[in-house]
């Protein structure tokens, strides 16, 4: 799975025209095209990424409607040579294992039906990811590190209680000190940010909101006053920002559309101008979506850009679960 | 001969080459032969856990190449701490390739961890800040960077003169704001304490408090539309006793519900909205937020709407 931008561009050379429809053929295309473009050099300095990619390949795939459209053997053999002796996974092979890839593997595995893979032939069954996982909450603050060297990140607490809860393993930590920590990171404008203090951010709030959600305590937050920030996101050309005075951009059509759907206030945004921006977004030649038009396509904003059409509940897709 | 396979320095090392997992060896990978090279002397040392100089340089090598390669960060980490090098000298070439990559954050951890051996902070480590946030007065990574630093070196005093200066520069830069209020209130919030959730509902100094709210005021006149201050300014209040009534007359100035053409900020509307249902004045807030779905901001008509519907008032029609 390449995750380097293109070969494409989002809205293509001309304008495209206003009653556009999602390309679902071209899309599948694109994604599956994009594990054939290995003689290219950025297909190696993106390998830092590389299971996450896969995962939102696989991801959007499935929401395209095509979830047998990657070979089923080969990813999880592919996955599972990203394993360390600890449990844990690395963006590739050769690369340290890290909170944030152990995450997409498990993901992978459970959205391809795979998780007795770990057993058969990764290194332990399933306890010893949780495990790995679980080794990397710091038990005074409630937080997770992305690895050893204790980066902290809100990203890193709700992909552990993510796969955790895929794997039923959330009793190895400490939940409650997760959610207390989730609450610090809660700021005067009713968001969310990376760690107590830091800034209001879409892709905070999403991590932070998912980790309440999995943990049942979507009570603690105002939800009203969350909605209304969100909501703030959408700019006049439809498309959303991550932050106020920020660019629209695709992703946000997930951070910020999935988080107001897990408060139950996707409809305070217009669904339908967002719709558009997405559509506008895409290659409808070759396939794939990128952040905004003009911008090359790559496969993080085409899963984004398929999923945001999917909360929207965009005819045609499968719905995706905002969580 | 490449850069590595002709040197002196490598001649004892047997380059481990990519093999990337998958059951199809793969022939034909045209990636550009000096990272090539390079990554596979970095497996080499790597599997043999060497410490040294050239593997301290092997990694900056391919940082510069690729500085998103979080594995190789962690390797020279620990190569930098079992060598104990000068981390001013780690410092230094730092600032050069975040200048230069701006979005990546492992540079930022890594700087983090170097730092916490330096007992004082150096005099460079402002000035290079202020450059960085001159190439990007929003980045997420460098702010976040900063609160760290912040409350490692205990810099809160000459904080708020520098952001003063972000500010007038640009007044909606939300990250300055943010930093603002952590500055002024966050500073004597335990962040390991877990009582986050509450921080925002601890009542603060009334002086301090009446010292933010005017200094919010004075920034959204300058610029009435601009959102940032206004979540700031409700925040200060809710750091006072009483409510929100405080702040009528203020947004009155810039939205007079019987001129209803002239309104100079939806976020004006938005807090009276607010001030006037606290007041028992449901007509005049329902009228704040009619104006809002019809005209100010009808792209959240279904926000606005959900808000009259609280106040017990119908929804208003916007085609
Ligand atoms: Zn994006």
């Amino acid at each position: 799975m390449s995750l380097a931008a293109g070969p494409g561009r989002g809205g293509g050379t001309g304008r495209l025209p206003e009653d556009l429809e999602l390309c679902i053929e071209k899309h599948v295309k694109y994604i599956q095209s994009l594990d054939t473009r290995k003689d290219e050099l950025e297909y190696w300095l993106t390998e830092h990424l590389r299971l996450n990619g896969v995962y939102w390949g696989l991801t959007a795939l499935h929401l395209l409607g095509r979830p047998d459209a990657l070979p089923h053997r080969e990813t999880i053999d592919f996955v599972l040579s990203c394993q360390h002796n600890n449990g844990g996974f690395g963006a590739a092979p050769g690369h340290d294992a890290h909170m944030l890839y152990t995450v997409s593997a498990v993901q992978i595995l459970v959205t391809i039906d795979a998780v007795e893979e770990l057993e058969k032939h990764g290194k332990g069954g399933k306890e010893r990811v949780g495990e790995f996982i679980a080794s990397l909450q710091n038990r005074d603050d409630g937080s997770f590190a992305g690895d050893e060297w204790g980066e902290t990140d809100t990203r890193f607490l709700y992909g552990a209680l993510n796969a955790l809860s895929l794997l039923h393993l959330t009793s190895l930590i400490d939940t409650t000190k997760a959610v207390q920590y989730v609450q610090a990171c809660s700021n005067f404008d009713g968001g969310y940010g990376v760690s107590p203090g830091a800034e209001t951010h879409s892709g905070q709030i999403f991590t932070c909101l998912g980790a309440l959600a999995i943990a049942g305590r979507l009570d603690l937050v105002d939800k009203d006053r969350l909605g209304g920030w969100l909501s703030e996101r959408q700019l006049d050309n439809g498309g959303l920002n991550g932050r106020p005075e920020k660019l629209e951009d695709v992703c946000y059509s997930w951070w910020v559309g999935s988080s107001l759907a897990m408060i139950d206030r996707i409809h305070w945004i217009d669904g339908e101008k967002l719709g558009n921006f997405i559509l506008q977004c895409q290659d409808i030649e070759m396939g794939g979506l990128s952040d905004r038009p003009g911008d090359a396509v790559d496969v993080f904003h085409t899963f984004f850009g398929v999923a945001g059409l999917s909360l929207l509940g965009y005819a045609g897709l499968e719905k995706v679960d905002p969580i | 001969m490449g850069k590595y396979s002709g040197s002196e320095t490598w001649q004892d090392v047997v380059p481990i080459p990519q093999d990337d997992g998958g059951p199809n060896p793969l022939a034909a990978i045209a990636y550009t032969e000096d990272y090539s090279e390079a990554m596979s002397y970095l497996r080499a040392v790597m599997a043999d856990n060497e410490k040294s100089e050239r593997a301290l340089s092997l990694t900056e090598d391919i940082i510069v190449m690729n500085p998103a390669h979080y594995t190789v960060w962690l390797y020279r980490a620990d190569v930098f701490f079992a060598l104990e090098k000068d981390p001013l000298q780690e410092l230094d070439w730092l600032n050069k390739i975040s200048l230069k990559y701006l979005k990546n954050y492992q540079i930022w951890h890594h700087r983090q961890l170097i730092m916490t051996k330096i007992p004082s902070i150096p005099p460079t480590e402002l000035p290079f800040l202020a450059q960085m946030f001159e190439k990007d007065s929003k980045n997420y990574h460098v702010w976040s960077y900063r609160q760290w630093l912040v409350r490692h070196f205990s810099l809160w005093d000459d904080e708020l003169p520098y952001l003063e200066s972000l500010l007038e520069e640009d007044v909606r830069n939300n990250s300055a704001w943010n930093h603002r209020w952590f500055v002024v209130f966050s500073r004597y919030v335990d962040p390991s304490a877990g009582t986050g959730a509450d921080a925002a509902a601890i009542k603060a100094d009334p002086e301090i408090v009446a010292r933010e709210m005017e200094y919010a005021k004075a920034k959204i006149r300058l610029a009435p539309q601009n959102q940032s201050p206004w979540n700031y300014l409700r925040g200060v209040v809710k750091k006072r006793e009483g409510g929100l009534a405080v702040l009528r007359a203020f947004a009155e100035e810039f939205a007079d519900l019987a001129r209803e053409d002239e309104v100079r900020s939806s976020h004006a509307l938005d807090l009276l909205a607010d001030v006037y249902a606290a007041e028992k004045e449901e007509e005049q807030a329902g009228k704040a937020l009619e104006l809002l779905a019809r005209k100010y901001d009808p792209i959240r008509k279904n926000y606005w709407n959900y808000r009259r519907g609280l106040l017990g008032l119908k929804e208003v029609e916007v085609e």
